[in-house]
């Protein structure tokens, strides 16, 4: 596999994984951008044990993960059924003490960064293939956790939170519960991305985790469609590719390209291009299409 | 004390920044329902125009003020109508489209600045109209002209903003329209000239907050707006959204506590601790320190 | 007789040879068949993005070169082109273009800047390509050896001798404050700023951190006078350098040679931002732009007919240099750009690279050893006008 196509591919699964993990809290109209700051504390915890501790990638992504659900569990007894501010707040709260904390602490290479990773495998082909099975493989356990959720009954007490916090409270929902279930799920799937990240780059820096993250997110929920989980899986490999397609006298208007495509769509097309209906159509075209063979 | 005193005037000066931005932000607020996340940017687009002005005219400062206003207003006017067709439900803000909306207009804004100005540099003011005299000096306490009339004029802007849009005619009626723009329809308001006046006006103190901005900082930057959106969000959010008079205590707290924090620890570390004060009282006080105004 | 004569003639003939492969100097341009029809450079570089001002005047270095040696006849007789790869600061732009650069380019130019060569590095270093990644500390150049070479000497060599100069300049100055950001090697800068000053026997004071985010610098600057410094170091932020210095002086600060201002201020932004504020502020940095040479004018005048008049920042000789010094490297290593020795030739390239000696950069000369250069100056300046004047040179 070429290297262009291996980059391509790892970095639109870890894309659609971190934009999961701000979709499914926004199920409930929070806007969850703690997960950044879960990427990079998990992230630099997982090189910190690997370098610093001698344990191996395969021992540090648990952990990672662990922390990640850990810090995301501890903040839910206090937002989980907190207005969307609030929880924005604490999104921002957390990425700037992350971000001091770990620029003040050596043993993580404080402002400089972490360099030389090792591999995960034995060798440079094995351990890009280790990490693009492994990403794929929590694309298709989190997708389908995900999915099943979207069809169980908490999802469907999520979508009435989403449209109406009061009505959906009268029907017995708890809101809290509910809440601190998806910021939980949501962190964890976030501190695995961090170090997942790392291992990629073969190094850590705090340049990696900042605040363009969030507004990448954000654009492919928003652009790809915030009612399913399926417009993150649309939208994330054409924003990212897009950008690597345009010619040079394009690509140095990027950022004002991306900002007119999520202006338009949010205008033209408000839930964005992937809509429930849309998905609705699709299943039951499938559903009749099955029935005829 | 001579140290605390200075710190606490700088932070006066910090958060009169900061007042100045959030009550353009909470007018936008109050006669349109809108989130602009990236209202900053807006004002820093205002004052590149001042400052291309001022450079081609010879320091021509009236123009360069009624250029700067004619920005925020025009970029205002023509933003209107994106946020108007993405709000679905008017009974309560929708916070999340228009916050999205309002950063695709940011990245917009902050991308043609990096590109079309002076090539992506900072630009600074002419020396002589940058508010930069000391009026009172007295070992390390100093107090700067650009600081005394941003202030000033803070405060000023407050309070008239408030008086307009509380005590005047045309002040209820641009909150009718963006409270309930049938039952304003139903009692004869003009919808659309009421409502483009209504954009205007937060033009119009976009273009004036670029000028005092310009005057105090004296310098500006394509991503000075980015690196004061999240705190002019924090403060409208601690204070109550909408709340014009919260918005003009918080700001100027959050800039005495900003400049506590840069004086007296390491630096580095005044966002995380201003950011998580903030958090605090949010979560003590989920509807901001003086309530939700809308 | 015949026999007499086939003698000398052999004879002859041995002494020519001799004299011929006698004659040729060390490492003299190899006469090779090039394969290629142009020499293509990719220039990873944030074109875009938060520090596009600075990328572009790298990017015109780089193509100054290209143009000066392809007007004098190309590399091996073969045209050179830089080939601009935005990253607009992205790591994950970044990893995918280096992906695309390893597969069959034979030497490459940045990354710029640190987050993309952390991210975008160890794929270079994995296929055993040099990437020149020419603006940034011998710290993190070195992490990717011997596949980049630095351009700065190690921090804690280089620095404390000029801060030690700077001081002895001022020798009133008793205590000095230090304002530094927590940005990439900029505190490992600012400790061996603090080396020199301990050096010179004057007292370090608590230093003052920058944050990447300050819009006002009152509070700093209270903080740093309240210390009562008579000299202040700023290693931070150009745009921010310029305010807090301006902030010093509506404070009373007068003394402008006690301020030094470290190398990575000196941009276009601390001009643009600071102006007059900043005369006779000092500071210091590795390229002389007073040096009188017609090179070096040429360049002055072009790049000043192309950014309205302004003087080259000091990074902008970087990568024409870099170009320069690519040339030199495929003429004297016999590189031929045949793509089915790319790996050979790559090496070769390295290795030239890391030891060149005497290399003619646009300014001055220096030598390379493992990779790092041994002899290159530093300066002292003072800031007149926008416009640095000599002060002091500075040697290892």
């Amino acid at each position: 596999m070429s290297l262009p196509l291996y980059y391509f591919l790892t970095i639109t699964a870890i894309n659609i994984l971190m934009s999961w993990a701000l979709y499914l809290p926004y199920r409930v109209a929070h806007l969850h951008f703690l997960t950044v700051a879960n990427m990079a504390i998990s992230g630099y915890l997982s090189g910190w044990l690997v370098q610093g501790l001698g344990f191996s990638f395969w021992a540090a992504l648990p952990i990672g993960l662990l922390a990640g659900g850990l810090l995301g569990w501890l903040l839910s007894l206090f937002i989980g059924d907190a207005p969307t501010f609030t929880v924005v707040i604490v999104g921002f709260t957390f990425i700037y003490i992350t971000r001091t904390v770990i620029e003040n602490t050596k043993a993580v290479g404080a402002t400089m960064g972490m360099f030389g990773l090792p591999l995960v495998a034995g060798s440079p082909a094995a351990h890009r293939w280790a990490l693009l099975a492994l990403l794929y493989a929590l694309v298709l356990v989190v997708g389908f956790l995900i999915h099943r959720f979207e069809h169980s009954r908490l999802g469907r007490a999520s979508s009435a939170v989403f449209v109406d916090k009061d009505l959906a409270t009268s029907f017995g929902v708890d809101i809290k519960k509910l809440g601190r279930l998806l910021q939980v799920f949501s962190s964890t799937v976030a501190g695995g991305c961090g170090v997942i990240y790392g291992f990629l780059y073969r190094s850590f820096h705090l340049d990696f985790f900042t605040f363009q993250l969030v507004g990448l997110f954000m654009t492919i929920i928003f652009v790809g469609g915030y009612a399913t989980m399926w417009g993150v899986v649309v939208a994330a490999p054409l924003l990212y590719g897009l950008t690597l397609l345009f010619p040079p006298e394009v690509a140095s208007w990027r950022i004002v390209i991306y900002g007119a495509i999520l202006v338009a769509v949010l205008v033209l097309k408000p839930e964005g291009f992937i809509t429930r209906r849309l998905i609705l159509n699709l299943e039951r075209l499938l559903s009749s299409k099955r029935k005829k063979i | 004390m001579q140290v605390f005193v200075a710190q606490v005037i700088n932070g006066l000066s910090l958060g009169s920044i900061y007042v100045l931005l959030v009550t353009g932000f909470n007018l936008l607020l109050l006669v349109a329902m809108i989130i602009h996340f990236s209202y900053p940017q807006v004002v820093v687009f205002s004052m590149y125009i001042a400052w291309v002005v001022l450079r081609y005219t010879g320091n021509n400062v009236p123009l360069a003020v009624l250029a700067s206003v004619g920005a925020s207003v025009a970029i205002n006017l023509a933003s209107a109508p994106l946020f108007q067709k993405i709000m679905k439900n008017r009974e309560e803000v929708d916070i999340n489209s228009t916050m999205v909306v309002s950063m695709g207009i940011g990245m917009i804004i902050t991308d043609v600045l990096s590109h079309g100005f002076n090539k992506g540099l900072p630009i600074s003011f002419p020396k002589e109209l940058v508010g930069d005299v000391a009026v009172f000096r007295f070992g390390l306490i100093s107090l700067l002209s650009g600081q005394v009339v941003s202030l000033a004029v803070g405060v000023l802007a407050v309070s008239g903003v408030f008086l307009l849009l509380y005590k005047t005619r045309q002040g209820r009626a641009f909150r009718a329209i963006a409270e309930d723009p049938n039952g304003a329809r139903l009692v004869g308001i003009p919808l659309l000239s009421t409502g483009l006046q209504s954009y205007a006006l937060s033009g119009i103190l976009g273009g004036l907050i670029a000028v005092l901005l310009a005057l105090m900082l004296g310098y500006t930057s394509p991503g000075l707006g980015e690196l004061v959106a999240h705190k002019v969000l924090g403060v409208s959010i601690i204070a109550g959204l909408g709340n014009l008079p919260g918005g003009l205590v918080v700001g100027l707290a959050l800039g005495i506590l900003e400049a506590l924090i840069q004086g007296y620890l390491p630096g580095s570390w005044s966002n995380a601790i201003a950011f998580l004060v903030l958090l605090v009282v949010i979560l003590v006080k989920p509807r901001g320190l003086f309530g939700i105004k809308l | 007789m015949r026999k007499k004569w086939f003698v000398v003639l052999a004879a002859l003939l041995v002494l020519v040879a001799f004299v011929f492969t006698g004659c040729q100097k060390e490492g003299a341009t190899k006469r090779v068949k090039v394969k290629v029809e142009q020499w293509e450079i990719p220039f990873m570089n944030s074109l875009t993005g938060p520090i596009a001002s600075i990328g572009e005047f790298l990017h015109w270095g780089a193509e100054r070169a290209a143009k000066e040696i392809n007007e004098a006849g190309g590399i091996s007789g073969k045209p050179v082109k830089v080939i601009g790869v935005d990253t607009a600061l992205d790591p994950q732009k970044g990893v995918v273009e280096m992906g695309k650069i390893v597969q069959n380019t034979l030497v490459a130019l940045g990354p710029v800047p640190e987050p993309v060569i952390m991210a975008a590095m160890p794929i270079a270093v994995e296929n055993e390509m040099m990437s020149m990644t020419a603006t940034t500390s011998l710290e993190y150049a070195e992490k990717f050896f011997p596949w980049s070479i630095s351009w700065f000497p190690k921090t804690e060599d280089r620095l404390p001798p000029l801060v030690t100069a700077w001081a002895e300049m001022n020798p009133e100055m008793k205590s000095v404050v230090q304002f530094v950001a927590q940005y990439g090697p900029w505190p490992g800068m600012a400790a061996a700023h603090n080396v020199g000053l301990e050096k010179a026997g004057v007292k370090v004071l608590n230093p003052v951190e920058v944050a990447q985010d300050m819009v006002t610098f009152g509070p700093l600057a209270v903080k740093a006078l309240e210390q009562k410094p008579d000299g202040i170091i700023l290693s931070c932020f150009p745009e921010k350098a310029a305010k807090i210095i301006q902030e010093l002086k509506s404070r009373g600060w007068k003394n402008m040679s006690r301020i030094l201002l470290f190398s990575s201020a000196d941009d276009a932004s601390l001009y643009s931002t600071g102006g007059a504020s900043l005369n006779g502020a000092i500071i210091y940095n590795y390229i002389n732009v007073d040096v009188d040479t017609p090179r070096w004018n040429a360049f002055k005048e072009a790049y000043a007919a192309d950014h309205n008049g302004m003087q080259p920042p000091s990074l902008s000789t970087n990568y024409y240099d870099a170009v320069y010094m690519i040339k030199e490297a495929i003429e004297k290593t016999g590189v031929t750009g045949d793509p089915k020795k790319l790996k050979e030739e790559r090496k070769k390239i390295a290795e030239y690279m890391a030891n060149v000696k005497g290399f003619q950069g646009l300014l001055f000369n220096w030598d390379m050893s493992g990779g790092v250069p041994t002899n290159k100056p530093t300066y002292l300046f003072e800031i007149q006008d926008g416009k640095k004047k000599l002060v002091k040179e500075i040697r290892d």
